[in-house]
């Protein structure tokens, strides 16, 4: 008698919730968002949606909508889509580049609102509008994939600072630091690359941070960097290094900062004749000056800005008891730097 | 009117108190307590929970020295100390905590699975097939519960290493500088840790059911203690994952904390997790429903069976009403509360009582 109404239990209760079938609704997994042209409504988004065909190949299928809210923009789209919409797959969310100076909080707010949405969501912002990047047709595993993968690799083993929704949250709300999100551009129809950082100041974009800088950014926001970068030596001989490895020690006290860069690297390429031991030295001598200028030129940039990507204020906080926020923001502007390099070259390829 | 003692086939090893006692402690409240303590005392509030952790060891101290001293469980304890009558009034009012508590566990928790995966979900349906299960459970006698709290641990445990994910996005200098808030804040977060510790106060209602009581004593200290190392090291974690103002914005913590878990055949592990959860919530229930039918028993002489019945009857008919989550939040407050009160002001003073009720009785022998 009991087993019995555990069983009709069983088969009652299992039509409690809504069922979502895969094949049966539409998976977001990607958005744009751009200010919408008509004042009346804010966002103009543009899902991405990837259908599967039984050929293994994807159609990129996009929809566009203008609301007040994120949640107005999934009711417009869902009016032109065929099958329900569901937001759980969501990987990768762009801004273009009104909006991100206009302020993303909203929509940060939003994304970690909805439990659907995970923290692993690449954010970007764009070079020109994301809805026209999200319209793109690039690679063959869809547009979603191809441009997490572009940033993913790009975190791994080159120049973009590790990031996702929840980094971006966390330096958000973090006192004494700001928010950095890479910055991407549709070249052609098929074709899409990163163009740079953009730097924030709460959830305002206020600067750009070129390529070539991208590098040293690095060097100074993450822990660890892989990146690759030219050095320049004595009658035009180039030498490629790359970075296998990199740290950074900061130690902060009343008004100064110094700032201690590791990198141990390899020589991938020379234009040279010879590698001697000198050259290498040289190039150790020349990374080391190029670095630490160039990241000196940063400090000061972000200085001026009144921006800081790096996290002095939170480190400083991290050594002092009843840190004031207020205090800190004048005591920034005065802040003095020096940074220190050291390179170490370890390998120099098969060839000598 | 002696009581009869408990006969051994009923009983249980001293050493299955460890798993009574985790099980009963880990439930909703480590979902999001993290938020709640760092209120109070910002991200040094993992020191209120290892003093916390502390405290109860006295607790359960006084608990075994109690139930020692009047030789059975509370209901005991009260006759011994203030006679038949009060006794039982006294004892009546734990009932209705314990009602409440497994009315807190199970609302909590559909909540947790209204907002995280199904928002249709309907509440009374649910409670009413989860209650069934306690009911079939708690048929199954007290050995059966003690059962289903060992599983309800040893299965899921595997979650914890789930949160190893989240090490590899954590700043552990979010820590420092470490005792950055005054004694008094990191007192009021160990007395926000109420509702994730309490539970370890069964001791005094299962007593009689252990063989060998004395025995089991170091293992109800090596589960607080183990719940407590658990608590402080999913609190640090989860302080050098979350900047302090994202913190206070997460509910439910831990789980937002499941987001970052990338697997690759599961796109979002919450769902595995909450629905593991169910396991840890289900000894939640039924040990409270056990306990509460058992009072019931001990206090009105009615059989357990139909307690059982009046205690369900009473967790359905109230669930429903318990709709938004200003409620649901306003209960959880509430129950720790009074878990704060029962374990750490009435305990000890319950203790005093019997110490001089032991002191009175023998000065009357002599």
């Amino acid at each position: 008698m009991k087993k019995l109404i555990l069983l009709c239990l069983v088969l009652l209760l299992s039509g409690c919730v809504e069922k979502e079938i895969i094949d049966d609704i539409n998976i977001e997994v990607g958005v744009g968002y751009d200010l919408a042209e008509d004042p009346k409504d804010r966002y103009r988004g543009t899902v991405l949606f990837q259908e599967f065909q039984p050929d293994k190949s994807v159609i990129n299928r996009t929809f566009s909508g203008s609301g007040k809210l994120r949640q107005d923009l999934l009711l417009e789209v869902t009016k032109q889509s065929s099958e329900p919409v569901v937001t759980g797959g969501l990987k990768v969310a762009v801004f273009g580049p009104e909006i991100s100076r206009a302020g993303i909080y909203d929509l940060i707010d939003s994304f970690q609102r909805d439990a659907s949405i995970g923290a692993r969501v690449f954010v970007a912002t764009s070079e020109g509008n994301a809805e026209d990047l999200m319209k793109g047709e690039y690679g063959t595993r869809g547009n979603s994939t191809y441009i997490y993968n572009l940033i993913h690799h790009n975190i791994e083993h080159r120049d973009i600072p590790k990031t996702n929704l929840h980094i971006l949250a966390n330096d958000y709300y973090q006192k004494g630091k700001d928010p950095s999100l890479p910055r991407i551009k549709k070249v052609s129809n098929n074709e899409v690359e990163i163009v740079g950082i953009s730097l924030f100041k709460d959830d305002k974009e206020v600067d750009i941070l070129p390529v070539k800088d991208m590098f040293f950014f690095k060097l100074l926001v993450d822990k660890y960097s892989e990146g690759n970068f030219d050095v320049e030596l004595k009658k035009g001989k180039i030498a490629a290094v790359k970075s296998i490895s990199s740290r950074h020690d900061i130690k902060i006290s009343d008004n100064h900062a110094s700032i201690n860069i590791k990198i141990e690297g390899i020589i991938r390429e020379y234009t040279g004749d010879e590698l001697a031991s000198e050259v290498v030295g040289a190039v150790q001598k020349n990374l080391e000056k190029k670095i630490e200028k160039e990241c000196l030129r940063l400090l000061k940039q972000f200085q001026e800005l009144g921006i800081d990507p790096i996290g002095l204020g939170q480190m400083k906080k991290s050594m002092q008891r009843d840190f004031d926020y207020k205090k800190w923001e004048d005591e920034y502007k005065r802040l003095g730097f020096d940074v220190k390099c050291n390179v170490k070259i370890e390998e120099t390829g098969v060839i000598e | 009117m002696k009581e009869q003692p408990i006969p051994e086939r009923l009983q249980i090893s001293p050493f299955l108190v460890f798993y009574m006692v985790m099980s009963i402690q880990i439930g909703i409240g480590v979902l999001g307590y993290q938020r709640i303590i760092a209120m109070d005392a910002g991200y040094d509030a993992w020191i209120s929970i290892l003093f916390a952790g502390g405290c109860i060891h006295v607790i359960i101290w006084m608990i075994y020295k109690i139930c020692d001293t009047a030789g059975g469980d509370i209901v005991t304890a009260h006759k011994y100390v203030a006679g038949n009558f009060i006794g039982k009034a006294l004892s009546a009012i734990f009932i209705g905590y314990f009602i409440l508590f497994s009315l807190t566990v199970i609302r909590t928790f559909i909540e947790v699975i209204q907002v995280w995966m199904f928002p249709e979900l309907s509440t009374f349906w649910f409670s009413f097939g989860f209650t069934i299960l306690c009911v079939y459970i708690i048929f199954g006698g007290f050995r059966t519960v003690v059962g289903t709290a060992f599983f309800g641990l040893v299965l899921p445990a595997y979650l914890l290493l789930t949160f190893g994910w989240a090490i590899k996005f954590s700043n552990f200098y979010n820590l420092l500088p470490i005792w950055d808030h005054s004694i008094k804040e990191l007192l009021t977060a160990s007395y926000h840790m109420s509702l994730t510790f309490i539970g370890f106060e069964i001791i005094i209602f299962f007593y009689p059911f252990i063989k060998e009581p004395k025995k089991s004593q170091k293992w109800a200290h090596l589960a607080v203690l183990t719940t407590t190392l658990i608590y402080t090291i999913l609190a640090i974690i989860t302080f050098a994952y979350f900047s302090e103002d994202q913190l206070s914005r997460q509910i439910w913590a831990s789980l937002t904390m499941w987001k970052i878990v990338e697997m690759p055949f599961v796109e979002r592990f919450e769902y595995i997790g909450i629905a593991n959860w169910n396991l840890v919530i289900l000894p939640n229930v039924c040990i409270s429903i056990w306990i509460a039918s058992r009072l019931i028993k001990r206090v009105f002489n009615i059989r357990q069976k139909v307690g059982v019945f009046f205690v369900v009857a009473a967790v359905l008919s109230v669930i429903s009403f318990l709709d938004t989550r200003i409620k649901i939040n306003t209960l959880n407050n509430y129950v720790g509360k009074m878990g704060f009160a029962f374990t750490f002001i009435y305990i000890p003073l319950l203790f005093a009582a019997v110490m001089i009720a032991k002191k009175l009785k023998k000065g009357k022998k002599k």
